[in-house]
């Protein structure tokens, strides 16, 4: 559909931006991943689910069909039967009568750094401590056995991202989870995900930084205060190609000096360039700068975004997403136009000024401008039920004359928020090859009656409502059972 | 994507017009009657097929009346919809505050100063709010609008109102008074709930002398109370159970105690919250002490609700507790009563006892004796849905309250009919 476009428009302007800052080297000279992804799935028997009625999360639909699962990837799906030249598999689930689903990815969650218990203990989200905060890595705050976790998962929650809080306008990198129990963050960490970097608009830094009267305390302290990191962040970004293209050169000259030791006795004389000093902040912003970190914006209203993305072309980086984007229906042609995404609730409004214009047809009106639209949580409690935020959307786009089908709105919860992560090449959709990320639901999981039966990651059954299997987080032991 | 040329925002607009005016028609002696409707009753009937029901003079006039279509000023086809009472939102704060945050004036709460039970919250309810018709769309046509401990344990008391056009909206100014005892409320008292309950118990017993001993308290003859006269006037009368006192608490343990420390006094006592009631759910039925839940929330956000479950509403409605459900947060209100009660029933409460605690629960609980069911004589609070009612997909095409017919358009209408066209570049967006 015309989100293909979008993608498409937004790897052009990356490239673009690739082509006019000559690749970057930054990263011969220091390690990027200093906290790789330690997650690996458990081994899975080879399973087919068979009998259900499948939205594939990419606007397919299939009334009665099986998928089938080996080595924790989707390896086939089709209507009806599986067909006889088909390996056997150890273990057959029954679908009738249940709905299969991508796992639903969640771009906008706190889960872990704003952990349960919500005492100030665990508030960790926000550095709020100074405006540009791009230094802050929110992996660094998760706290993997916050039990909201397995609350998301019950809610079919197979993927998810965390971000910073929105108190800063630039407040750090966002990490992405696969929702799994582990000991520690790394082995929750989606491997090789790119990480995202928050942004954020409007009401809540400058309350935040107004009130503590160091500034910015106005909309236009906001933009100037987002402009002066970028000019930095060139900068940096500058002397480290700088350092690189000398380096090159010296690197060169010594080799060349090697080759031709006997003949001459003259010297290098291509001085050793000095290694520039890192700095985290600026780490992030030059890595936005080259195209390897994708901007999460936070943005309400319309004229803002409209803003942010002057802004981004100013100099040179593409916004990923805007999230919150509550006015995104008033400029969704533009929002097509430039690729971004628009991550939204179904129908939250009211909470603050600059969310007062919130319509229950915000994301149907965003998809039918051919725009990218996600539904998102931002919320404990709305990250258990995406699937109805997404019928509730839906259903007001339907009310208003379109005809939204469930395997089109199912997108808003797989493929397209998988794009926005870009993480769409291995999840988001029940296709050939990628993770077998899956939700059986009892029912139609646009009905408020459904519930997840069955959640599936990389082909682990992760999740079982009728046997009880689900994580327990070390804090629920003997907190939450009932038996005690 | 063809489903571009089905909107017409002209078109639209012109609907919209029509059916403001069909809704300012006078409906004083006008007759109603709603036929073919799948009538959720509430009462023993439970759901008739087929039904109809007839409205006059703001009430339920008649049921399946055989023969006397052509008598009806209006007659309206539901075609096989269902037909609900209009629901009942046992705890918001619509009309007292515009926004959640960023403002200075909420006037639910009192905050930079000391006011308990006396605190009256039906004086701030504005009538005109945006808000109001925003929850007439989810179905809800009553509501309980509750003040938020800001100074004070006691809360002040509640209101109830009915969300229609006629004035007056508030139809019970004070109808009870609300005491936070939770975690989140201890600084209100020194840190300790031990000493909330306390307190509690200090301010009945002020209340009780006042009551015998009013002339002489006001002659100046008492000691020194601890409440103001305006606070004791409003616990009294929670001394004889003519109104009741809302508790708001969470943990467990803490339902047990602070009830058994109230026993000595014949009050009338109504859980609010109760993330742990289901623990206790035998003793809160051998006290018929009914609860409001917010039945969406599970979440172990402290360490008074770690036992926090979406099933608490199914299983205290199986062990015999009256319950009713309430949105409780001020920009929550707008859309999720149905959507709690729809997540109730799909963890575990039965369909019609989830549409109970949105109508005769709440109607028995709070006192409003002729709302909350379809039958002959009560308040016409009536809804048409366009589906099941309980589905998050499902909103009502049509809505009277006490027999008149309410707009069902809200801000937000306007503002999706305004930017619906974003091709359209004939008319600039301040024009549309």
């Amino acid at each position: 559909m015309n989100h293909t476009g979008s993608t498409l428009r937004g790897s052009i302007f990356v490239l673009l931006a690739l082509f006019l800052f000559p690749a970057t080297s930054i990263a011969e000279h220091f390690d990027k991943n200093p906290f790789p992804s330690t997650y690996q799935a458990s081994t899975a028997a080879d399973t087919a689910i068979v009998g259900a009625h499948i939205l594939t999360g990419d606007g397919g639909e299939i009334e009665s069909g099986y998928v089938i699962i080996r080595q924790g990837l989707i390896t086939a799906i089709g209507t009806g039967q599986i067909p006889a030249s088909e390996a056997p598999v150890s273990q057959i689930i029954d679908g009738s009568n249940q709905w299969l689903t991508p796992g639903i990815i969640d771009v906008h969650s706190h889960l872990g750094n704003y952990a349960a218990p919500g005492y100030a203990a665990h508030s960790d989200g926000n550095e709020a401590t100074s405006p540009v905060t791009a230094e802050v890595w929110t992996e660094h705050s998760v706290w993997p056995q916050d039990p909201q976790f397995p609350l998301a998962l019950a809610g079919g929650v197979t993927t998810l991202q965390i971000l910073p809080g929105s108190a800063n306008l630039i407040g750090g990198r966002s990490v992405v989870l696969k929702n799994v129990s582990s000991r520690t963050v790394q082995g929750m960490k989606f491997p090789n995900a790119a990480y995202g970097l928050k942004m954020a608009c409007g009401e809540n830094p400058k309350r935040v930084y107004g009130s503590k009267g160091s500034g910015p305390s106005t909309r236009m302290g906001n933009v100037a205060g987002y402009r002066k990191s970028w000019i930095k962040a060139a900068s940096y970004k500058a002397k480290w190609e700088k350092y690189d293209q000398e380096l090159t050169a010296f690197l060169a000259a010594e080799n060349a000096e090697k080759t031709e030791q006997d003949g001459k006795d003259d010297k290098n004389d291509t001085k050793e360039p000095t290694k520039p000093e890192r700095d985290l902040e600026l780490d992030t912003l030059a890595g936005v700068l080259a195209g390897e970190i994708r901007v999460h914006n936070h943005c309400y209203r319309a004229d803002e975004m409209a803003q942010m993305i002057d802004i981004s072309k100013e100099f040179g980086y593409q916004i990923t997403s805007f999230q919150h984007a509550v006015e995104a229906y008033k400029i969704a042609d533009l929002l097509a136009e430039n690729g971004i995404c628009s991550a939204m609730w179904a129908d939250w409004t009211r909470f603050k000024l600059e969310s007062f214009d919130g319509i229950d047809e915000n994301i149907a009106l965003v998809d039918k401008a051919g725009a990218c639209a996600i539904v998102h949580s931002d919320s404990p409690w709305g990250i258990q039920r995406l699937n109805q935020e997404a019928a509730k959307a839906m259903a007001a786009g339907n009310r208003m004359g379109m005809a939204l089908t469930r395997a089109h709105a199912m997108q808003w919860l797989s493929l397209n928020p998988a794009k926005s992560l870009g993480i769409d090449d291995r999840t988001g959709s029940i296709a050939l090859n990628k993770m077998a990320d899956l939700v059986l639901w009892t029912a139609d999981p646009f009905s408020v009656y459904s519930r997840a039966g069955k959640v599936m990651i990389d082909g682990v059954l992760v999740y079982d409502l009728s046997t009880g299997l689900k994580p327990v987080t070390d804090f629920e032991l003997g907190l939450r059972v009932r038996e005690l | 994507m063809n489903y571009y040329n089905r909107f017409e925002t002209g078109k639209y607009l012109r609907l919209t017009a029509l059916l403001a005016a069909l809704f300012a028609a006078p409906m004083a002696g006008a007759d109603i009657l709603i036929k073919n409707a799948r009538l959720i009753t509430g009462t023993d009937q439970g759901t008739l097929l087929n039904a109809s029901v007839r409205v006059a003079s703001g009430l339920i006039t008649g049921m399946n009346p055989s023969s006397d279509d052509e008598t009806a000023t209006e007659v309206v086809d539901a075609s096989g919809a269902y037909v609900t009472t209009g629901f009942f939102d046992s705890a918001t704060t619509v009309g007292t505050a515009d926004i959640g945050g960023g403002i200075r004036n909420r006037d639910y709460t009192v905050r930079e100063a000391d006011m308990g039970a006396g605190f009256q919250i039906s004086l701030a309810i504005n009538r005109y709010s945006s808000l109001i018709p925003m929850m007439r769309v989810q179905g809800v046509t009553r509501a309980l609008v509750r003040p938020d401990a800001g100074n004070n344990i006691f809360a002040g008391q509640s209101a109830l109102i009915n969300l229609g056009n006629a004035q007056p909206i508030v139809t019970v100014t004070t109808n009870a008074v609300f005491v936070d005892l939770r975690e989140s409320a201890t600084r209100y008292s020194g840190g300790s709930r031990a000493k909330a309950i306390l307190d509690l118990l200090d301010a009945l017993d002020e209340a009780a002398i006042y009551a015998k001993n009013t002339k002489a308290y006001r002659a100046g003859k008492l000691r020194d109370f601890k409440q103001s006269e305006r606070d004791l006037r409003a616990l009294v009368p929670l001394l004889s159970g003519a109104k009741p006192l809302a508790l708001m608490i969470d943990r467990a343990a803490d339902i047990e105690t602070i009830i058994g420390q109230l026993q000595p006094y014949p009050l009338r006592l109504v859980l609010i919250g109760g993330r742990e009631a289901w623990k206790v759910a035998a003793f809160l039925a051998a006290q018929n002490i009914p609860v409001v839940i917010n039945p969406m929330d599970n979440l172990p956000s402290s360490f008074d609700q770690l036992g926090a479950r979406l099933d608490n509403a199914a299983l205290l409605n199986r062990a015999g507790v009256k319950i009713a459900l309430m949105t409780e947060d001020v920009y929550t209100e707008t859309r999720s009563l149905v959507q709690g009660a729809g997540v109730a029933v799909a963890y575990g409460l039965d369909w019609e006892d989830a549409i109970k605690a949105i109508t005769v629960n709440p109607a028995a609980i709070w006192g409003l004796p002729n709302y909350g069911s379809i039958a002959v004589g009560r308040q016409a609070d009536l809804v048409i849905w366009n589906g099941d009612p309980l589905e998050v997909t499902s909103r009502p095409v049509k809505m009277m309250i006490d027999g008149a017919w309410v707009s069902l358009t809200t801000r937000q209408t306007l503002l999706r009919n305004r930017y619906a066209d974003l091709q359209d570049t004939e008319i600039p967006f301040g024009y549309r």
